[in-house]
């Protein structure tokens, strides 16, 4: 097991530079850089200053002499500065965002676990019931129902009408600490979260309901039931870890996407997180935030995917890693 | 047995976790109003419901009344750099007008006026300016005002090293006596600025300046925070980017920040023009789409620059009657260029800018055929349908608010697709084959190509509106994808490719209408490689010593080149919209400059029961 889980780490280094080599690459090789998208904002800024800018940036490098200085850079744990917000260090613009972002994604996950397991489960066990036509439809909304629209719905009507949560940001102000700043950071969190958990939420609701069918009929629960098992047992011992096994491969692979995927859910909450950086980053071309991204989101995929990969053989014995 | 207790383990500790998260999360009340528990207004959740009653029976006589917190909205983040000579951008723009202030500043007739100087002579050819400073203002950290202050801040915008830290702001320095010797490094000394005691600032230009008030109106900075810091570590030092440490002279202090959400200014007691009335100022960063369920709400109460409200939502406001608007001409137009020239690929390749070696566009190089074009659309009504209404169709392309601008000399294309064809006609452009679309002169199929970059959502809907109005004068158009603003500017500006129109958005400044830096031949940013030496020489009149001290003359001059713009076209521009405020009516004293909402804040008071 631990031999396996540091070959597979071993894996990721390669890969990890696959990444950077491509993403370094197609990030500069797109038209324009930082300063061309500034260039506009004041007609009074001379064209040259821009471009003496570009050049201390060394923009005007090849992209092999960019990306070295580059790499050896970040070898040494530096990720240079932005472009774009004026030279500040990338590392600590990250920094501010991951955190929020991994709560509302953590958050996210929770709900979507907590409400589609349960539900799944049961509609499972009691087939064309009115909760599993209920939970079906749910199921197709969520799915249907385009991220952003779902928010502006939600904080039309339960911030702004019902004034039950604040509609936008993550704090009530600036300088909150403790016991306080924590239910004011959960309560900010609620109407973001159950956006973005809401197509999860469906998809793995439909997941597990199918799953836990699909066992339900077969031979071991069978045999299980035949031995005088009860039916606690037969769902919790027997069903439901083989029901799993499908839903740890979709949050492995989740767990980058929640980092990555929230860019509208957090625009439409003006939830400041990386999903908006590494978009606006994108457009504005600025790369060494772009490639940093990148590099965390590689990493948080190839983590999530061992993880997964861990939680096999916690969850079904059968399966074994040498 | 061992598997089976991790798991649970886990799983116990995931759900303890959470089940901690819910609970904190169910008894929350605050209900987000402008943070008032340390403010008097207690119950201002009550007077923002029912001010509009109290408003009409409140005598207006009753004057100011101090404290409260008002909470403004601006759609995206500023990026955090909140040092005058660092920041890019209008957000930033939005904490600084509160915290920093300059020498002079300017009134609602764009007249220059005192700002941190009361007093100031200027010599007979306009080189020297030697200002008097307004004695006993204090920086927002106790220490005092001086002229080294002045020195300090022109000095840091001058230094070697400070375009190349980020700055953008050399135009208000590379003017000054020893610029290019300071700049280089070849010596300590900056000779431009010199405080001549405690109180007094003199400024050296190295030729006569006609627009010497502007270039000493930059925001100053306090020599005692940042002396000795190396200019490349300004950027990240922490009184360009930390709440508290940020220090001006302006009326509000900017105390502290959520990064990206909120940030708060504190009033600044000690202010020279007298205490501000209020006691804070929020601003919030609110989606666009938000804003307005918020200002009916009562949770944020002004909506200014650098957006505003989009036309589309004037309605929604004018129906909120706790609310009022200021509209107001924005100092900026968006345009149709004509590509006249292109560079060689090995100009571009080599970013030379030599009017010698441009080559024609073909048929945009036609004077007719421009004009023609500019015949062919309805601004009028793509002012009165897409804006409604909000905007007006200009024709020179300086901005109307200045003493410059002149409607009376421009050529006035209307909308006139008759006019348009006779035009085309004139030019040799006919439709020959009978398809309904002309050919070029040598008897060619004709294709127009359109080009314009997303981001302004107005913009991105005028195109197809410009191609039909073309296609039904004829002229067969290739409306193109629109593209990213980086990518489309990149081959806006290298353009040796076969653009034929271009649209664009300019914001200009209100210091000068000084139209040199986009339309002269040989500036970057006159993408239409327009090439009229006539024009050039226009514009350098108007900013030619000794005649152009009187205002006048420079008045005439700029009328004349307008005329020639018009004439010789090259960018149609389309309109000029108009800036949409909104704030509470329990908001007074708020009086906009023609560039801005910023003004005077401590004179802005909040009715209060």
């Amino acid at each position: 097991m631990y031999q396996y889980i540091i070959r597979r780490t071993l894996v990721f280094i390669p890969m990890l530079f696959a990444l950077t080599v491509i993403v370094f690459t197609l990030a500069l090789l797109a038209p324009g850089d930082a300063f061309t998208g500034k260039s506009l904002a004041d007609p009074n800024v001379d064209p040259e200053v821009y471009e003496r800018q570009r050049e201390e940036a060394g923009l005007n490098d090849a992209i092999p002499v960019q990306y070295g200085r580059w790499i050896s850079n970040v070898a040494q744990g530096d990720f240079g500065k932005s472009l774009v917000f004026n030279g500040r260090s990338v590392s600590e613009l990250i920094e501010a965002r991951l955190a929020n972002t991994l709560y509302l994604g953590l958050f996210s996950l929770f709900i979507t676990l907590v409400v589609s397991i349960p539900i799944g489960i049961y509609s499972a066990k009691h087939p064309y019931s009115l909760l599993d036509y209920g939970a079906t439809g749910f199921g197709f909304l969520g799915l249907a129902i385009p991220n952003f629209f779902f928010g502006l719905i939600a904080i039309y009507v339960l911030a702004i009408q019902l004034d039950w949560f604040p509609a936008q940001g993550t704090l009530d102000e600036p300088g909150m600490t403790g016991i306080e700043a924590l239910k004011s950071r959960l309560h900010h969190m609620v109407l973001p979260g159950i956006t973005l958990g809401l197509a999860g939420t469906a998809t793995y609701m439909r997941y597990m309901r199918s799953e836990v069918l699909d066992v339900l009929g077969s031979d071991y629960i069978r045999t299980a039931r035949a031995k005088g098992m009860s039916d606690r047992n037969v769902l919790y011992k027997h069903t439901l870890r083989n029901a799993l096994i499908p839903i740890i491969t979709l949050m492995g692979f989740e767990i980058g996407m929640l980092l990555s995927g929230a860019v509208i859910t957090e625009q439409v909450f003006n939830y400041p997180g990386l999903g908006t950086l590494f978009l606006s980053s994108v457009v504005n071309r600025d790369f060494p935030v772009v490639m940093a991204i990148a590099m965390l989101l590689g990493i948080l995929i190839l983590v999530g995917n061992l993880l997964a990969d861990i939680f096999y053989s916690i969850i079904d014995p059968r399966i074994r890693y040498d | 047995m061992i598997k089976r207790f991790r798991l649970g383990l886990l799983l116990f500790v995931l759900l303890f976790s959470f089940a901690f998260l819910l609970t904190a999360c169910s008894e929350d009340t605050t209900s987000n109003d402008n943070g008032t528990d340390t403010n008097q207004n207690e119950n201002e959740g009550e007077n923002e419901g029912n001010n509009e009653e109290e408003e009409e029976e409140e005598p207006a006589d009753e004057g100011p009344q101090m404290g409260g917190t008002i909470t403004g909205a601006m759609d995206t983040a500023p990026s955090g750099v909140f040092n005058p000579i660092f920041y890019e951008e209008a957000y930033e723009a939005n904490i600084l007008d509160f915290t920093h202030e300059g020498l002079v500043g300017q009134n609602d007739k764009l007249e220059f006026v005192e700002g941190l100087a009361t007093d100031w002579e200027i010599n007979d050819d306009q080189t020297e300016i030697t200002l008097t400073l307004k004695d006993g203002v204090k920086w927002h950290d106790g220490e005092p005002f001086t002229a080294e202050d002045v020195v300090f801040t022109y000095q840091s915008i001058a230094s070697p090293g400070y375009i190349e830290a980020g700055g953008v702001r050399s135009t208000y320095a590379n003017k000054l006596v020893g610029y290019e010797a300071f700049e280089s490094g070849e010596t300590e000394e900056f000779e431009g600025v010199v405080a001549e005691d405690e109180l007094t600032v003199t400024f050296k230009f190295k030729e006569p300046n006609v627009t010497i008030l502007k270039d000493v109106g930059f925001p100053i900075i306090p020599k005692h925070v940042f002396e000795g810091i190396p200019i490349e570590e300004v950027p990240e030092h922490e009184a360009t980017l930390d709440p508290g440490k940020v220090i001006g002279t302006g009326p509000f202090k900017f105390t502290e920040m959520l990064e990206r959400e909120q940030y708060v200014l504190e009033k600044h007691a000690d202010y020279w023009q007298g205490e501000p009335y209020l006691d804070k100022i929020v601003w919030r960063v609110v989606e666009q789409s938000v804003m307005l369920g918020l200002l009916e709400k009562g949770e944020i109460d002004f909506i200014s620059d650098p957006n505003g409200v989009p036309p589309a939502d004037y309605e929604d406001v004018a129906a909120m009657d706790h609310v009022e608007i200021i509209e107001q001409t924005d100092f900026g137009y968006q345009l149709m260029g004509f590509k006249m020239n292109h560079r060689t690929a090995a100009d571009v390749e080599s970013g030379t800018l030599n009017p010698d070696n441009w080559v024609e566009n073909e048929d945009m190089g036609e004077k007719l055929v421009r004009q023609a074009m500019a015949y062919a659309v309805d601004r009028k009504t793509i002012v009165e349908k897409l804006l409604l209404g909000h905007g007006a169709v200009i024709n020179a392309p300086i901005a109307q608010q200045f003493w410059a601008y002149d409607e009376s000399a421009v050529t006035d294309y209307s909308f006139d697709p008759d006019k348009s064809a006779e035009l085309l006609d004139e030019a040799g452009y006919v439709d020959e084959d009978g398809d309904g679309f002309r050919e070029t002169p040598d008897g060619e199929e004709w294709v127009v190509n359109l080009n314009y970059p997303t981001g302004n959502k107005l913009r991105e809907r005028v195109a197809p509106i410009l191609a039909e109005f073309f296609e039904d004068v004829g002229i067969k158009m290739d409306l193109r994808q629109p593209k990213e603003m980086s990518a489309y500017v990149k081959e806006l500006t290298e353009d040796s490719t076969d653009w034929d129109l271009y649209l664009l958005g300019w914001s200009l400044g209100s210091g000068d209408p000084d139209p040199s830096g986009l339309w002269t031949i040989e500036a970057g940013y006159n993408f239409s490689r327009w090439n009229n030496p006539d024009s050039d020489q226009l514009i350098a009149d108007a900013m030619k010593a000794p005649e152009a001290f009187d205002q006048s003359y420079r008045e005439e001059k700029y009328s004349e080149w307008q005329s020639l713009f018009s004439d010789d076209l090259p960018a149609l521009l389309l309109f000029a919209q108009n800036k949409i405020y909104a704030h509470n009516k329990n908001l007074n004293g708020i009086d906009p400059l023609p560039y801005s909402m910023n003004n005077d804040p401590h004179l802005w008071w909040l009715s209060q029961e």
